[in-house]
């Protein structure tokens, strides 16, 4: 399959758990999509660090759209950024993309017992 | 082999996950609050604009419906069809924006930060629970629990603030336990009697009794007496002097034997000299409108969230508006169709210590009365976070908690050890049946009925109706004392220095439709001299009080908005009698002392925001109190003294030149008056030359004073207002300073059609979360001086364009 496709998959389970389950159910999930569809093994951890990168960091633009309020520049203060938002922005995505491409490196590498 | 090379990744991601999950010392769980599907993220809200939304939400255990509609500012009026749904709603609601806020200051009553933040919460948590915290809480719920109206107000609430709770998930949690992460725990209406009992230890704790011990024991008695009067040299007490005595007194009890003690190197938490507040109601015949209007400001720490929550409650029997405190229910400081009242805080001393004579090291029993007796002990429990849970014994006296053992260090330096502390605090009291009743007053009778449920922190209850009355009680529970029992600490085996009884509440100070035309309090002097009771020989300095009366002594034609100009009064009065006296004592200044008294000379005598003269001014204060008495009062840390206050150095420099204390001990040769007045002057300059740079408009009051409100977590800084440019200062009726200013300001004229108006902000925001446009958005609003119009509703169908939110509650 196409990494463009397993990526896809990926955002899609993701949302869903994100929305539905506690927080680290995305990782559990993208461990297990990677196992289950027997992602390669190379380009697993890019895979999983795409899609956790873009799905947290889209949901929380999307979020300040919806929601336009002065606490991305607070928490941009509480968290040392210097309330540099869009350094924020990029912190979330960040952390989502390595959450996400550690669990989906993961799946993947059990898989591949070799 | 294989099998553990190929779950090596695995291992690592379940690490990454742990670790993204726990909280690292001040670091939140990394993963969790970022994730923007329970994260930070999810606690943004966008400001309401355009039509009014309506819905309805399920709750549990109401009767009826009810009714709330939020207007632009974030109030919510409350249409409720019995009391029962009305407080429900006021806990549901009041959860709904401020929830983290009530847990967090009721932990902290409680004695339990560390159950948050761990072993670092603990000392905070040991003295809470020492000083009997829990303890008064809980005699305080039992006398709540006397009164049926009471007893049910307190468990509807409880009840709707538990329904709040629960219909909470993790990703909806106030932005605070995602940053401290933990979940608000059930709700009990003993929280509410910990938050009430709290309020004395913010208003009612202060304590100088060992510091006056250890200036006794190093100076003698006249000396203390004398630089540490028992009624100020200036004064303008809060009763006008002449004022009618309508009650026989009861007898005073008999002095106990002078008590020297022993002092102790270590003390209970020193009173905030800032915190106090105004209150005042001018009569009719002082009003455009001819009906009586009514002020308040009270005075607290300015904290974020706000220690206040503006709610219009209305059920059969009762529609009132005003400042509530979320944990309780009730309105605090409002008004209704009727009456409006308000309060500012007692000084009286209702705080004692006694010195304890243990038989044993087992601290079994303790002598009192020629007896030995037994002590009572009772076991504290404390969970510290990421540590194994603490019992603490504590040692109760008749007179109440051992709050530390000779042995031990205080919290405080000024909180002496190896005494017995005797605390109003502890008494079983009714405080919710005062508010009660007060929401529901319709005159004057009805107010002085409420009054009399009242025990502490003792208020200045300042009252007016649309009958024409104007009132003012000093009103609480006051220990019956001999003169100047407890100035000093007492001796614990001595049944004669025991309190001997309380006043009786009719004999309160109290003043009804006085000729001058208003009452008015500033925390000052109760009563003058002439009045039969001891309540305390230390009261907050005179300046507010003095201003306040001598500006409505001449005020006529008086409006809401004249009075809100009076709320805002910078003008600074212990400048306009010291400045001549200090002038006349300068001798040969250098050039920037000639360029700072040309300053204070110019200077209009007004703390605005921009002035310079007011930072000269008030730090030199600060600096000749310094220079004039730490020689003699602050010389060993190990035994901590209370400095004469400014009123005693002001009438020092009037009238006694010569006094010893002009000399500073310190050096070797003999300092006169000009001196010592120079010295500070020099000091004062060299101080603020060195954190401000030259004389320049880097010395405008604001950019020195810094006031700031912070956020309820120490050093947030991300979530707290800080540098606000506003003027005042603590003895100026506008009493802002650094840390603590009027925290609510009201302003309410009533009307004979039981349509009263009303005027009101504080330094604040209806939310307590930081993601809301309403979290801090009447702090411009407050620092300039304004005021908001308050929304008094008839219906919940009442049209008005303020109106932005309606919610159906719903059983």
């Amino acid at each position: 399959m196409n990494k463009l496709i397993y990526g896809l998959i990926l955002v899609v389970i993701g949302a869903l758990v994100g929305i539905y389950l506690p927080w680290y159910a995305m990782g559990v999930a993208f461990g297990l999509i990677a196992f289950a569809l027997n992602m390669p093994l190379k380009s697993s951890f890019l895979i999983g660090f795409m899609a956790g990168y873009l799905l947290w960091i889209f949901s929380a633009l999307w979020l300040d759209m919806q929601h336009p309020s002065t606490l991305p520049g607070r928490m941009a203060q509480v968290f040392p950024l210097k309330g540099n938002v869009f350094a924020l922005f990029m912190l979330t995505g960040v952390l989502g993309g390595l959450f996400s491409g550690i669990w989906t490196w993961a799946g993947a590498r059990l898989r591949q017992n070799k | 082999m294989k099998i553990i090379k190929s779950a090596f990744p695995l291992v690592i991601a379940l690490f990454l996950t742990y670790a993204m999950n726990q909280s690292w010392g001040t670091i939140p769980p990394i993963g969790k609050i970022f994730s923007p599907f329970h994260g930070f993220w999810m606690n943004a809200e966008s400001p309401e604009s355009g039509e009014p939304t309506e819905e309805t939400l399920q709750i549990a255990g109401l009767h009826q419906p009810v009714q709330v509609v939020y207007d632009e500012m974030g109030v919510p009026h409350v249409f409720a069809q019995d009391d029962h749904d009305l407080y429900l709603a006021q806990g549901y609601l009041t959860a709904k924006d401020r929830l983290w806020q009530m847990e967090f200051q009721t932990h902290f009553a409680g004695g339990r930060i560390s159950e948050i933040v761990g072993e670092k919460g603990m000392a905070s948590d040991q003295f809470q629970r020492r000083m009997g915290s829990v303890y008064g809480a809980e005699k305080s719920f039992e006398g709540m629990q006397q009164d049926p109206a009471a007893k049910m107000a307190l468990e509807a609430y409880s009840a709707g603030v538990n329904a709040y709770i629960g219909s909470l998930s993790d990703r909806q949690l106030p932005l605070e336990y995602k940053l401290l992460n933990y979940r608000p725990e059930p709700w009990t209406p003993i929280k509410s009697a910990l938050f009430l009992k709290n309020m004395s230890f913010v208003l009612a704790s202060g304590t100088d009794d060992l510091k006056m011990t250890n200036i006794l024991r190093k100076y003698g008695r006249e000396v203390a007496e004398d630089l540490f009067p028992n009624y100020p040299f200036q004064e303008s007490p809060i009763i006008p002097v002449g004022s009618p005595v309508d009650f026989k007194p009861v007898p005073i009890p008999a002095a106990p034997a002078d008590f020297t003690g022993l002092g102790s190197s270590m003390t209970t938490p020193e009173k905030d000299p800032n915190i106090g507040s105004n209150n005042w109601a001018v009569s009719g015949n002082k009003t455009v409108s001819g009906l009586p209007i009514l002020a308040n400001d009270p005075h607290l720490t300015l904290s974020l969230p706000s220690i206040w929550y503006q709610m219009q409650l209305v059920a059969p029997g009762v529609n009132v508006y005003g400042s509530t405190m979320p944990g309780t229910p009730n309105v605090i400081i409002g008004f209704n169709k009727n009456v409006a009242w308000g309060v500012t805080n007692v000084g009286s001393d209702v705080l004692d210590w006694y010195q304890v004579k243990f038989k044993d090291a087992s601290k079994q029993e303790y002598w009192h009365d020629g007896k030995w007796k037994k002590t009572t002990m009772r076991i504290e429990k404390f969970q510290i976070k990421g540590k194994k849970d603490m019992v603490d014994t504590i040692f109760f006296t008749h007179h109440g908690p051992v709050v530390y053992l000779s042995h031990e260090k205080p919290f405080r330096s000024n909180i002496p050890v190896g005494h017995a502390l005797r605390w109003i605090a502890h008494e079983k009291s009714q405080e919710l049946t005062t508010f009660y009743q007060l929401n529901r007053a319709k005159n004057y009778e009805d107010y002085k009925k409420a009054l009399t449920f009242y025990s502490a922190p003792a208020q200045n209850f300042v009252f007016a109706s649309n009958e024409g009355d104007i009132a003012l009680w000093v009103n609480g529970k006051f220990p019956l004392k001999s003169k100047l029992q407890g100035k000093y600490l007492l001796d614990g085996t001595d049944a004669a220095a025991d309190w001997q009884g309380f006043i009786p509440q009719a004999h309160n100070p109290h003043v009804k439709n006085p000729v001058r035309g208003f009452v008015s309090s500033a925390n000052q002097f109760s009563t003058d001299p002439s009045y039969p009771y001891y309540l305390g020989w230390q009261y907050a300095p005179s300046e507010r009080g003095r201003r306040i009366n001598e500006r409505l002594a001449v005020m006529e034609k008086i409006t809401m908005d004249s009075l809100r100009g009076l709320q805002n009064d910078n003008f600074n009065i212990r400048a306009r009698e010291l400045l001549p006296l200090l002038f006349a004592q300068v001798k040969s200044p250098n050039a920037a002392q000639s360029k700072a008294l040309a300053a204070l000379k110019s200077w209009n005598l007004v703390n605005s925001p921009e002035s310079v003269g007011a930072t000269i001014f008030e730090n030199w204060v600060l600096t000749l109190q310094s220079c004039l008495w730490d020689d003699e009062f602050s010389e060993d840390e190990k035994v901590p003294m209370s400095r004469p206050a400014m009123d005693r150095t002001i009438q020092l420099i009037k009238s006694e030149p010569a006094a010893r204390w002009w000399d500073d001990t310190k050096t070797p040769v003999k300092e006169s008056m000009s001196d010592i007045v120079m010295k500070s002057l020099q000091a004062n300059l060299d101080s603020l030359v060195k954190h401000h740079g030259p004389q320049g408009p880097e010395w405008a009051w604001y950019k020195i004073k810094q006031t700031g409100v912070r956020h309820l977590i120490p050093g947030m800084d991300a979530l707290s207002r800080l540098n606000i440019p506003i003027g005042g200062g603590g003895t100026i009726v506008n009493a802002t300073t650094t840390r603590t200013g009027p925290s609510w300001r009201l302003v309410v004229e009533l009307s004979k059609e039981g349509k009263p108006r009303a005027y009101g902000v504080y330094p604040g925001g209806q939310s307590g979360n930081p993601g809301s446009s309403h979290y801090d958005d009447l702090i411009d609003t407050w620092a300039k001086g304004e005021l908001k119009p308050l929304l008094y509703l008839e219906s919940p169908d009442q049209k008005s364009n303020r109106l932005r939110k309606k919610i159906t509650l719903s059983k």
